[in-house]
């Protein structure tokens, strides 16, 4: 075989494994523009290998010349010179008639808060201060604690679980319809990462009190400071993590 | 035979086994673990004590499983009979499509779903005091999917009265839809179905002949029992004809002794399908008798599954999301009236509607499945096909608690201005805020006519001074409203938006059922999608690729020409 054949099947090889095995089989498709710089690294590499000595290059072009002048070769001149036209035709029509997609839709994930914790007009205190006032509860007094809970869960079924899901999962029947998709709790990269100042934040002013970066304001999350008071949401936020199991972080003394 | 291959073959017996007892299997006894279960994940919905009757209930219909009376939809065993353990395991697993009860699949184990089901049969009696396993519903005759089973289903859909709720061709706008309550008075609306991804226990043609010949326990949805059918205990043919001579003007002597013939062996068939409902033992002829014609009802029955299986596409249409997007198309001249054939040639978008639970008063149950939009313009205007079901056709009624007029309706929303970039701000997707929202409101009393609004809230909507600038056409017919609207791309009207082709603008509707009570911010509708014109495909792709292999062509000859001067100078 070849030193050119061997090359030309390493490109389509690497191109086939990475499309298809790697970004199918394997796992899900890579985007074109990787596929595209790893296919350019491998052309690199093959200049490289072939350009080392003066031999190995005259090698792998030897194929090339034969095909372009040898009379051995003229079958495969000729179907290289209807098929390389034919090939650039299309590709260069493909990208031509393409139609226009849509502008994807960049978004913050993880907005970050204004300084001041507020409620309606009134300020609650510093977004990196405020506590649940019922958290204490958890120690102090577990009865009024779950009496809490319970008052968060009820909340939860009346207003949040048509799009977070009966299990918290992200997942409620209202859900699948909705861009961005509603924030799933069971996530545990959800609540541990959090104050539950934070959450209060995202409760309370919703997809329209989204800072700019949080921009294009696509979320359908509501403003519930309209229309839940200050404990109710104080107390689902106890639910969420109550069920979840997961701890919403903290600052200030260590445990 | 050696014995490691006996030894081999007896571990993949065992396999078997074990896969096969998974596959169906008993609830184990009820325990505290399924209480617990129970009790934090079901319990928000169907109450403590299993009434149905959660903090969540309140808002929802259709309204949680009360578990007290053994009444169950979603039934592999015959009327009258009560689920099996597997039944009510696969409505866990699978959930409920078209309600509140979503799949459990992946929140909570099978172990954990086994006990469940355990735990939820404690509430009814009925359960323990069983003798026979519940009759499952035998599904071996099943009729193959044909047209001449279809239309066989179809005259039989008519002859049982499944129009009465299901309407003419199945969108559940019969004309008795409205009224139908359940077993607790809950409002009980009738399937549509050519909405086959809303159906309770699925839509495989297993799923709807069980159900049709199951009923829906506790709903409006009767069991169709043999001797519901008309012609029981007659062969098919038979009871053709018999309909065919009753609809006769007049009957000749003979033909009335075939009727007179048929009406007897139809009236006797009843009569032992009621003996042995009533627990009357049965001869053998008897019994050959009624087997023969249950053959017969069953087959039916399968003639009717597969003409409704018929009535829907395969599955629910992808949400106009991603590259997805409303793409009006370009045409030269006139743009299509309504009722222009060039619309069929087009695909529709399909945008699922959901609750409006954001603002008082919501709508937390939605009876409007989603809406169907196409679009075509010219080089002046643009012209849309807005297509939805709805069950009735509402125009003037009056809500009893707030005395507000009830009526159907539709709003298209853009943005007053397009956001410019990706990351420009849309205005807020429930009829604006900070930034203004230009609204297309139809409203089903007044047909022909659009009112142009700018909203900067759901509560703050204003009808734009300048109106008459939309041309309109409806029609409601068979449960399905259609909306043609035409505007102009460019208009005077400074508070319009303006239209240019390429450009990607966000588009979102509100719909309203006024029958479900839908009026004001109580509604259904959807967040921001993508419309666009589509641009006219450029003219150059018909002149660069040529060119380019024209080139190629040169630069191949070109090559083969320098590399032979090379090797002669060589």
């Amino acid at each position: 075989m070849s030193l050119f054949t061997i090359c030309l099947i390493i490109l389509v090889g690497s191109w086939v494994f990475l499309r298809f095995v790697v970004g199918g089989i394997i796992s899900v498709p890579i985007p074109g523009s990787v596929i595209a710089m790893y296919m350019g690294l491998i052309v690199i590499a093959i200049l490289v290998h072939i350009s080392v000595e003066d031999s190995l290059f005259r090698e792998f072009r030897r194929p090339i010349l034969e095909t372009l002048v040898d009379d051995k070769r003229r079958l495969h001149r000729r179907v290289l010179v209807v098929l390389i036209p034919l090939l650039l035709l299309g590709y260069t029509y493909s990208i031509i008639a393409q139609r226009a997609n849509p502008p994807g839709s960049p978004r913050d994930a993880h907005p970050s808060p204004p300084l001041e914790l507020t409620y309606k007009d009134e300020v609650i205190g510093t977004m990196q201060d405020v506590v649940n006032p019922f958290r204490h509860y958890e120690k102090d007094d577990p009865e009024a604690f779950r009496a809490h809970v319970e008052n968060g869960k009820r909340v939860y079924h009346h207003n949040c679980f048509y799009c977070h899901g009966d299990h918290l999962d992200g997942q409620g029947h209202f859900a699948p319809y909705l861009q961005p998709l509603p924030a799933n709790f069971q996530d545990p990269g959800i609540i541990p990462n959090f104050q539950e100042s934070f959450f209060f934040w995202r409760i309370a002013k919703g997809g329209p009190g989204l800072p700019a970066a949080g921009t294009p304001w696509d979320s359908a999350m509501p403003i519930w400071e309209n229309t839940l008071t200050k404990d109710e949401i104080w107390d689902v936020i106890l639910f969420l993590s109550d069920y979840t199991g997961y701890q919403f972080r903290t600052f200030g003394e260590a445990h | 035979m050696r014995i490691r291959t006996v030894a081999l073959l007896l571990i993949l017996f065992g396999m078997f086994g074990v896969l096969s007892l998974t596959y169906a299997q008993n609830a184990p006894e009820a325990s505290e673990k399924g209480k617990q279960v129970y009790e934090n994940s079901c319990a928000h919905c169907h109450g403590t004590e299993g009434r149905g009757d959660g903090s969540a209930a309140e808002n929802l219909l259709p309204k949680p499983r009360d578990f007290t009376r053994g009444l169950y939809k979603i039934r592999s065993t015959g009327t009258g009979e009560l689920p099996t353990d597997q039944d009510l395991f696969d409505i866990i697993t699978e959930g409920m499509p078209g309600s509140s009860m979503p799949p459990w699949d992946t929140a909570l184990s099978a172990n954990d779903r086994w006990e469940v089901v355990a735990y939820i049969k404690t509430f009814y009696d009925g359960f323990k005091e069983a003798e026979t396993p519940p009759k499952q519903i035998n599904l071996s005759g099943k009729v193959p999917y044909s047209e001449q089973s279809v239309e066989t289903g179809k005259a039989l859909y008519t002859e049982l009265g499944c129009v009465e709720c299901h309407g003419n061709i199945g969108r559940g706008d019969g004309t008795s839809a409205p009224d139908l309550t359940d077993e607790w008075g809950f409002q009980s609306w009738p399937a549509n179905l050519t909405q086959g991804w809303n159906f309770r226990g699925g839509a495989d043609t297993e799923d709807i002949f069980k159900r049709f010949v199951g009923g829906l326990a506790g709903s409006a949805m009767p069991a169709f029992e043999g001797d519901s059918f008309p012609g029981f205990g007659l062969t098919a043919e038979e009871s053709s004809r018999m309909i065919e001579l009753d609809n006769k003007d007049e009957m000749t002597e003979a033909e009335e002794e075939e009727s007179a013939q048929l009406y007897e062996k139809y009236d006797a068939a009843v009569d032992i399908a009621l003996n042995l409902a009533e627990g009357t033992e049965l001869s053998a002829e008897e019994k050959q008798i009624y087997d023969d014609a249950m053959k017969v009802v069953y087959e039916k029955s399968w003639h009717l599954a597969n003409y409704v299986k018929s009535l829907m596409p395969e599955k629910r249409p992808e949400p106009a999301i991603g590259n997805n997007v409303l793409r009006s198309q370009y045409i030269h001249g006139e743009l299509p009236e309504m009722d222009n054939a060039a619309w069929e040639t087009l695909e529709a978008r399909y945008f699922p509607l959901v609750g409006q639970i954001v603002i008082e008063p919501r709508q937390f149950n939605p009876t409007i499945d989603a809406v169907n939009v196409k679009s075509y313009y010219n080089d002046t205007e643009v012209a849309f096909l807005f297509v939805w079901d709805d069950r009735t056709h509402t125009t003037d009624e009056t809500d009893e608690e707030t005395g507000k007029t009830l009526e159907d309706a539709l709003a298209v929303q853009f943005p007053a201005k397009v956001p410019q970039g990706p990351t420009a701000p849309k205005p807020y997707f429930l009829w604006g805020g900070r930034l203004p929202v230009y609204l297309w409101h139809w409203k089903a009393s007044a047909p022909e006519q659009v009112t142009e609004l700018t909203a900067k809230g759901v509560n703050n909507a204003e009808v734009q001074e300048a109106q008459g600038e939309l041309k309109a056409q409806a029609t409601y017919t068979e449960g399905q409203y259609k909306l043609w609207v035409k505007r102009a791309l460019k208009t005077e009207d400074k508070k319009d938006l303006q239209l240019d082709p390429g450009v990607f603008v966000p588009i979102a509707f509100s719909a309203w059922d006024g029958a479900n009570g839908d009026v004001d911010t109580k509604r259904v509708m959807t967040s921001w999608y993508t419309f666009v014109l589509e641009p006219v495909p450029s003219s150059k792709r018909f002149i660069y690729p040529p060119v380019i292999a024209l080139l190629s062509v040169g630069f191949l000859f070109g090559l083969r020409a320098f590399v032979q001067r090379r090797n002669s100078e060589e």
